[in-house]
């Protein structure tokens, strides 16, 4: 402890193993070796490989050393201060009250050591980027612990004007609803998470691609000689692939949502999560503007849904803003509504709507059964008017169910919009949230005496959209949805 | 054209004139950039036959009937539609031609005001005034007033915003 002031810390010496385990400073190393012995050519025994291997660890281990020495944070009374650089000296200073939220994490060697990983969020505005991130890697869970608590004092004790250190007497902690592990069955039915086990296949297909004939089976005079039972191998083959694709699925939202917990604690929300990798994750429950429940085609069928709060300033929201990555429906609105009051059952929309849904699902359809036709009677070509058919047919439940999917509703303090057939999505937004409205009407729409109304927040997506509301509900409800301003809008 | 009643009111002020002007040269420089394209692809291309022959015909034609209508039927159609307002506590604009788009923000809600002139705005001496809220999707956008206008305009909003500024986002 030479140079760093006063009140610098470092942060555990034991981070250094991690790093030179990781060799998370000499990777930038690795292209450099690889010019060398590309230039000069690679000669030498199981020596030369040992020789290398124990020089490389070194200059990792030195590399992390001086990484390392050269670090210090310091969480003072009003900023936090982070010095760093090996040679240009790098200083930081965040304000504590720039501060949007604190992620510890915990990754596999962190956590055997007994250490975790700070990310401190300071993103100003809608910028967003790598750069607005302070990140403190390497301190003791106890020392991170507390260095959470002091960042996050000033909100916990705004009203009671205590000192710094105060915030040391944790505020109370309450469980939320808890997370049941087997949740995680539902996975397969999300697409977020069927594409994990997608990408590995991927991985898998460019290694195969990569390895030497040789060590590549030769599959196809096997399956030559399988004529007769072709129908069912390739059957069988879909059936566990399919399977396959669950199983990844589970696996891939299990590394991810493993245990994952939700307390309320004093003034924010905590969310811990994973299997590997422990993440830690605070919101401030102030912040919040509102929840959104959506569930996909696969998890109406079982009743499955997930909930994510919407939060003014949140990096990366879509994954920490997660109040439940997958559950029960109930679970889901419980949850939603602990934070954000529904407003009451929403009204459906006008006749009109139904039909300019109808329109929009049954038109590719249409359009293929026409040329399908034109085909069939041109050339005698009748694939394309079969699909046409089926595509037509199938547009009229799709329609359907668009329709009864749209809906809106405004209470005393929230407002809700629902839409979506993919993915459907209920959202209830609190009235502050509101930074602006925006009502579309297209021709069509005039015509058929409907509008969609965009209600701009500053959180999650910047918008939500009420699809194809009666014309003449827009006044009203923008009116109930928000403040006096809103008046504006009316005749 | 417009049988049924308006969702929302529309806001009070029209445009400059001179925003006409300026859709109409928007829409003869779009259709000079097409026209070129259109006959590169006639000239450099050869006549085959069955579908390249028709593009041959259709993408002159479709040239024409854009021109004729970036020309001289949507600036009209914006001009009559474009309107904007500055209330007290809000910023009202109504853009669009086939499709319209009422925008309504709370000045307590502004973050920053921007004015912008581009190329051909310099030429008929206007500006853009731009709102732009904690959103992405939440920014009013009032096109092509007169560059003196358009400076009053962004003076009294951001004026107006400090005095009446909502912390929250």
């Amino acid at each position: 402890m030479t140079e760093p002031g006063a009140a610098g810390r470092r942060t555990s010496p034991r981070v250094l193993l991690v790093h030179t385990v990781t060799f998370r400073q000499a990777r930038s190393l690795v292209p450099l070796a690889l010019a060398v012995f590309a230039g000069r050519g690679f000669e030498g025994g199981p020596v030369t490989v040992a020789v290398l291997v124990v020089a490389v660890t070194l200059l990792s281990l030195l590399w992390a050393a001086l990484t390392w020495w050269r670090f210090s944070y310091d969480p003072g009374p009003t900023a936090v201060v982070v010095t760093r650089g090996l040679l240009s000296r790098s200083v930081r200073t965040v304000p504590n009250d720039r501060i949007r939220g604190v992620e510890i994490e915990a990754p596999l060697l962190h956590r055997l050591l007994g250490l975790v990983r700070v990310r401190i969020d300071a993103a100003a505005g809608s910028v967003t980027g790598k750069d607005e991130e302070l990140l403190v890697d390497g301190v003791t869970r106890d020392e991170g612990d507390r260095l959470r608590a002091h960042l996050l004092a000033r909100r916990a004790v705004v009203p009671a004007e205590a000192s710094g250190r105060h915030a040391a007497a944790e505020p109370e902690e309450e469980e939320l609803p808890r997370f049941r592990n087997r949740w995680l069955l539902y996975s397969p039915l999300v697409g977020s998470y069927l594409v994990v086990p997608l990408a590995a296949v991927g991985a898998l297909f460019r290694l195969v691609d990569e390895l030497p004939d040789r060590y590549v089976p030769e599959l196809t005079p096997d399956l030559a000689r399988q004529d007769v039972l072709d129908g069912w191998l390739i059957a069988a083959v879909v059936a566990a692939g399919l399977l396959l694709l669950a199983l990844g699925s589970i696996a891939g939202s299990a590394v991810v949502n493993w245990r994952f917990r939700l307390l309320r604690r004093g003034g924010s929300l905590v969310a811990e999560r994973g299997l590997v990798t422990r993440r830690h994750t605070d919101l401030e429950v102030d912040r919040i503007r509102g929840c959104a429940v959506s569930e996909g085609l696969g998890m109406r069928l079982v009743g499955a849904a997930r909930s994510t709060a919407l939060v003014t300033g949140l990096g990366d929201a879509a994954r920490r803003g997660q109040l439940l990555p997958l559950g029960p429906r109930d679970r889901a609105w419980l949850l939603s509504d602990l934070l954000v009051p529904s407003p009451g059952p929403l009204r459906p929309h006008p006749p009109a709507a139904l039909r300019r849904r109808l329109a929009r699902a049954l038109t590719p359809g249409i359009v293929v059964l026409l040329a399908g036709a034109v085909l069939n009677v041109t050339s005698g070509w009748w694939p394309l008017l079969l699909s046409g058919a089926v595509l037509t047919l199938l547009g009229w439940p799709v329609g359907r169910a668009r329709y009864t999917a749209l809906g809106h509703a405004a209470g005393p303090r929230t407002f809700a919009m629902r839409s979506g057939w993919l993915v459907r999505e209920h959202v209830v937004l609190q009235r502050r949230a509101v930074v602006g409205w925006q009502v579309q009407q297209s021709a069509v729409q005039r015509r058929a005496g409907l509008a969609t109304v965009l209600a701009c927040v500053g959180a999650g997506r910047g918008a939500y959209a009420a699809i194809d509301m009666a014309a003449d509900e827009v006044a009203d409800f923008t009116e109930a949805s928000s403040g006096p301003w809103a008046a504006t809008l009316r005749g | 054209m417009s049988a049924a009643p308006l969702p929302v009111r529309e806001p009070v002020w029209q445009l400059s004139r001179s925003a006409i002007a300026l859709w109409v040269t928007q829409g003869v420089i779009g259709t000079v950039v097409y026209g070129l394209l259109a006959a590169a692809f006639v000239l450099l291309v050869p006549t085959g036959d069955g579908w390249l022959r028709a593009a041959h015909w259709a993408l002159p034609a479709a040239v024409v009937c854009y021109g004729v209508v970036a020309v001289f039927v949507r600036p009209r159609l914006r001009y009559r539609v474009h309107r904007w307002e500055v209330t007290g506590e809000a910023v009202y604009t109504l853009t669009g031609w086939l499709t319209r788009t009422w925008t309504l923000v709370p000045i307590s809600r502004v973050q920053t005001v921007d004015v912008t002139r581009g190329v051909v705005q310099q030429l008929f001496g206007l500006a853009t005034v731009a709102v732009l809220t904690a959103s992405s999707q939440g920014t009013v956008r009032i096109p092509h007033l007169e560059v003196d206008v358009a400076r009053r305009v962004a003076d009294h909003i951001s004026r107006r915003a400090e005095q009446v500024r909502d912390e929250a986002t």
